[in-house]
């Protein structure tokens, strides 16, 4: 017994200091990124290359990423990649430090219709790294005719069939899109209306997802509904009924950049790495892997033909006029927040 | 006979519990990326999960938790349920409303507040804090355990035991260890699970260099879980259940 | 200082410790933040307001509340059912064999829950394989689907949570003599009656041990009711984590965390002065 027991000490203790000691690097770079959100062995590339260690570690919202960071006064990490409107206001709050671009020579590879956002006026804190937007993915089979527009899914005949995103600013965006306001309106009687609306479509909806709203689809649990573009690319590559469309209003896009928190220790190696990202073969596989759009133009003429001119992964400027970035509403979303319990409680 | 009998009563949970799992494990074959419907066997899930070293890291650190954690919170948790049940000292129901709170408190809170705590007192997230977050909201869990074996017993023979000489440390081992021997284990088995699964906590306590599996996992949802995560559950199943027979085994060789 | 005290001191204060420091501490921080007013760039605005209590004085937030109880309750119930006629064979068996047994149940819950929640989809889905079943026993003529309904839910948490009720209960159960039971057999009390007299009371503390285990953890659990309610039914644990993370509202969140503990702290007061006075009522009648 006593033997038993000291062994098992012998044991926790050894655990215990596997979990303190661990060897640090000379340089090293803290990424902060979802998971699996840079393709294989780019990391290892990278490391190969340069000699810097790459530390990466995942967050499950930008909800999540800014209560830590903001709790942490912006330090721990030396790139992050917060999403559009988490850029802006991560901005406004001194979070991020500048960006010199100077110190990037693949900044060139940038397409400038992707640069100098709303959410990020002459990209001072944020460089583009990918993007995408939600639209309407259907099954016609099921549902008939393939909807159009946002308002065609207030028809009848999809009752109980749609899926919306289990996200206020999406469904709000959606709702507000319909009637012509802007997604990031902050007008309470918009958002009134907005919510009035998304009340009388309440039983058409069967299930809210945001984790994996492909999944649904394939189940063949709904018909209809709002998903990104790469999910749905993804789908339609699994059940071939399925189409998607961009609503005629316009879509709702967001854009993840990367960016360096304004406590970064490691400055010079996050510049080595956002370059490194950069490059325009690490983009294109990106865009092959997810079907998201890249913003690096020099990424396009590696892409074959068919992923090149696939709307449902690059938009067409048509789409992308009449579409909006995400922005930082400030104070109006607690509003957004009110309205939204009172949709779900009133199940 | 009665004993195969009985064992048919218990058929129904073991059911319930495993026909998912083995969904799970069939599925960590199948040759499609998004795992709905079968689309062939392949063991393209385990190659890539053996290439995979953050998913493997997170998962040993993950395990490393768990038994730390697990084997603190029941220590403190046996030595507070004891007290609770055998001492009336003061500021015990401050001691039970306390342990109400934590267990009570939505991880969120619980999370940003170690949080701010750490920073406070200028300690980086990291193993430490992970290990300090979860050994504290597995603790109730334990008391709970451990105290409600204990309601019932008859103090009496406790104190006869101390009459007959035994320090108050010696009563604790021979006397009372003994008799909440199940609970304490059960206790651990809890803790162990909950930490195991915990990822809001979790993810306020992790620092760049120490993430855990859940993590990675709730992370991954935004590309799509993939049938790798699959594989790793497979493997954490298959790696248990051998061990539990294989030590149940032995123990009956050395008999 | 003997060793007597000693043990006695060391127990008590190192727990105590720990708890103040790691336990106390979030419990204080909620209980001030919620006494502030939200900020928007500073997440907290360090002046007195009671505007966190005023949002959540909304019938929205009741409703929610109302909700999470009633789903809570059900599932602690629905445990409660299946794991007692488990623990109780199980503990009561006489084979080498029962500590296996024992963790053949918790070994599912080593895996991610998650995962574990997106393994219960197949089961329920269209299609899934209790819809397949029920088709090929002749049951339904079409695939069936359970998905985003509230039998679903309540499966998904029964699930998530059966753990916690199974083990206390196999503790408590363990612990009885079966000499009682023979007893109470013997002077030809029949076997509910047994139940009911000896079995039932003897178990109480593992059964309310069990109860709060899995009743408190189920008003948090938002993933399940996310993943296969379908989102419809938000949870407290839900709104709580919405109001920190997504309107940054702090104050709301934490005095919405505040009235819950108020709450369910009332409820096991209430529960304790009832019991006591059961138990009085017992006494006096013997």
């Amino acid at each position: 017994m006593k033997k038993v027991i000291t062994l098992a000490i012998a044991l926790l203790l050894a655990l215990a200091t596997a979990g303190l000691v661990r060897a640090e690097s000379s340089r090293t770079v803290y990424v902060y990124n979802w998971t699996e959100y840079i393709p294989e062995g780019v990391i290892d590339q990278f490391t190969k290359e340069t000699g810097i260690k790459v530390v990466y570690a995942t967050y499950e919202s930008n909800e999540a990423m800014y209560a830590k960071l903001k709790v942490m006064n912006s330090r721990g990490f030396d790139v992050i990649f917060p999403s559009s409107y988490f850029v802006n206001k991560m901005g406004k709050e001194g979070m991020l430090l500048p960006i010199d671009k100077s110190k990037l020579n693949n900044f060139k590879n940038m397409d400038s219709r992707h640069l100098n956002h709303s959410f990020d006026p002459g990209n001072k804190y944020s460089v583009p790294y990918t993007w995408g937007g939600t639209g309407i993915l259907a099954n016609p089979e099921r549902v008939g005719p393939m909807p159009e527009k946002w308002s065609d899914l207030w028809d009848s005949r999809f009752k109980g069939t749609l899926l919306l995103q289990d996200d206020l600013r999406e469904v709000f965006g959606m709702a507000l899109k319909k009637r012509g306001y802007s997604l990031n309106d902050t007008n309470p009687d918009h958002i009134r209306e907005a919510y009035e609306d998304l009340v009388a479509l309440m039983p058409s909806v069967r299930t809210f997802n945001s984790d994996s709203p492909k999944i649904p689809f394939l189940n063949e649990e709904v018909a209809a509904g709002m998903i990104w573009n790469g999910e749905a690319h993804v789908a339609m590559g699994e059940l071939d009924t399925l189409q998607f469309v961009w609503p005629e209003e316009g879509a709702i896009f967001w854009m993840d950049c990367m960016c360096i928190p304004a406590g970064a220790r490691n400055v010079d190696e996050a510049y080595a790495f956002i370059n490194f990202l950069l490059r325009p073969e690490v983009a294109a596989t990106m865009v092959r892997e997810w079907g998201y759009a890249t913003p690096n133009m020099a990424a396009i003429p590696l892409l074959d033909e068919a992923t090149r001119n696939d709307p449902a992964i690059f938009p067409p400027i048509s789409v992308m006029e009449k579409s909006e970035f995400q922005n930082d509403i400030g104070e109006a979303i607690t509003l957004y927040e009110k309205y939204w319990n009172k949709l779900k409680a009133n199940q | 006979m009665s004993q195969i009998r009985n064992t048919w009563r218990l058929l129904p949970v073991y059911i319930f519990l495993y026909t998912p799992m083995a969904a799970l494990v069939a599925f960590s074959f199948n040759n499609s990326k998004f795992s709905t419907a079968w689309k062939g066997f392949t063991w393209q899930w385990y190659a890539r999960l053996a290439s995979n070293t953050q998913l493997m890291d997170a998962a040993i650190n993950s395990l490393t938790i768990a038994i730390l954690s697990a084997t603190i919170a029941t220590v403190l948790g046996v030595l507070l349920a004891v007290a609770l049940f055998r001492y009336r000292f003061c500021g015990r129901r401050a001691v039970q409303a306390g342990l109400f709170v934590v267990m009570m408190s939505p991880d969120i809170v619980l999370g940003i507040s170690l949080l701010l705590l750490f920073v406070l007192m200028g300690i980086r997230p990291g193993f430490l804090p992970l290990l300090t977050a979860h050994t504290t909201f597995c603790l109730p869990f334990v008391v709970a355990t451990v105290y409600s074996r204990l309601k019932g017993f008859d103090p009496h023979v406790i104190e006869a035991a101390e009459d007959l000489g035994a320090s108050e440390y010696q009563a604790f081992k021979n006397v009372i260890l003994p008799m909440i021997m199940p609970a304490v284990a059960a206790g651990w088995l809890l803790s162990f699970t909950l930490s195991m699964d915990d990822v809001i906590i979790s993810f306020f306590m992790t620092g760049p260099d120490y993430e855990v599996l859940p993590l990675q996992i709730y992370s991954m949802v935004k590309m799509g879980v993939k049938p790798d995560v699959n594989a790793l559950s497979t493997i954490m199943i298959g790696v248990t259940v051998c061990l539990v027979f294989v030590s149940q085994l032995l123990m009956r060789k050395t008999k | 200082m003997n060793m007597h005290n000693r043990f006695r001191f060391l127990s008590i204060s190192g727990a105590i410790l720990w708890l103040s420091v790691f336990g106390l501490f979030p419990g204080l921080l909620m209980m001030g933040t919620s006494f502030l007013a939200r900020h928007e760039a500073h997440l907290v605005d360090f002046r007195f307001s009671l505007e966190g209590y005023r949002t959540i004085i909304d019938p929205a937030f009741l409703k929610i509340l109302w909700n999470s109880l009633y789903l809570a309750a059900g599932t602690t119930l629905l445990c409660l059912l299946a794991a007692y006629p488990f623990a109780y064979t199980l503990a009561r068996m006489e084979t080498r064999w029962k500590k296996v047994l024992l963790m053949l149940v918790m070994i599912p819950f080593w895996t991610n829950s998650l995962v574990r929640t997106y393994a219960l989809v197949f089961m329920l889905k269209t299609r899934g394989i209790v819809s397949t079943i029920l088709v090929w026993l002749g049951i339904t003529a079409k695939p069936v689907s359970f998905m985003y309904t509230e039998a679903a839910v309540f499966i998904g948490l029964t699930y998530t949570l059966l753990p916690f009720m199974i083990l206390p209960l196999y503790s408590a159960v363990e612990k009885i003599d079966g000499k009682m039971i023979e007893a109470a057999r013997d002077l030809g009390a029949g076997s509910w009656r047994t139940f009911f007299h000896v079995t039932l009371p003897l178990t109480m503390p593992g059964i309310v041990a069990g109860c709060m285990m899995v009743f408190l953890p189920a008003l948090g659990m938002f993933f399940v009711p996310d993943m296969l309610g379908g989102g419809k039914h938000l949870l407290v644990g839900n709104f709580i984590k919405n109001q920190f993370l997504v309107a940054r509202d702090w104050p709301t969140g934490a005095a919405a965390g505040v009235v819950l503990t108020l709450l369910m702290l009332a409820l096991i007061y209430v529960h304790g002065v009832s019991k006591g006075r059961l138990n009085k009522a017992g006494k006096k009648k013997s």
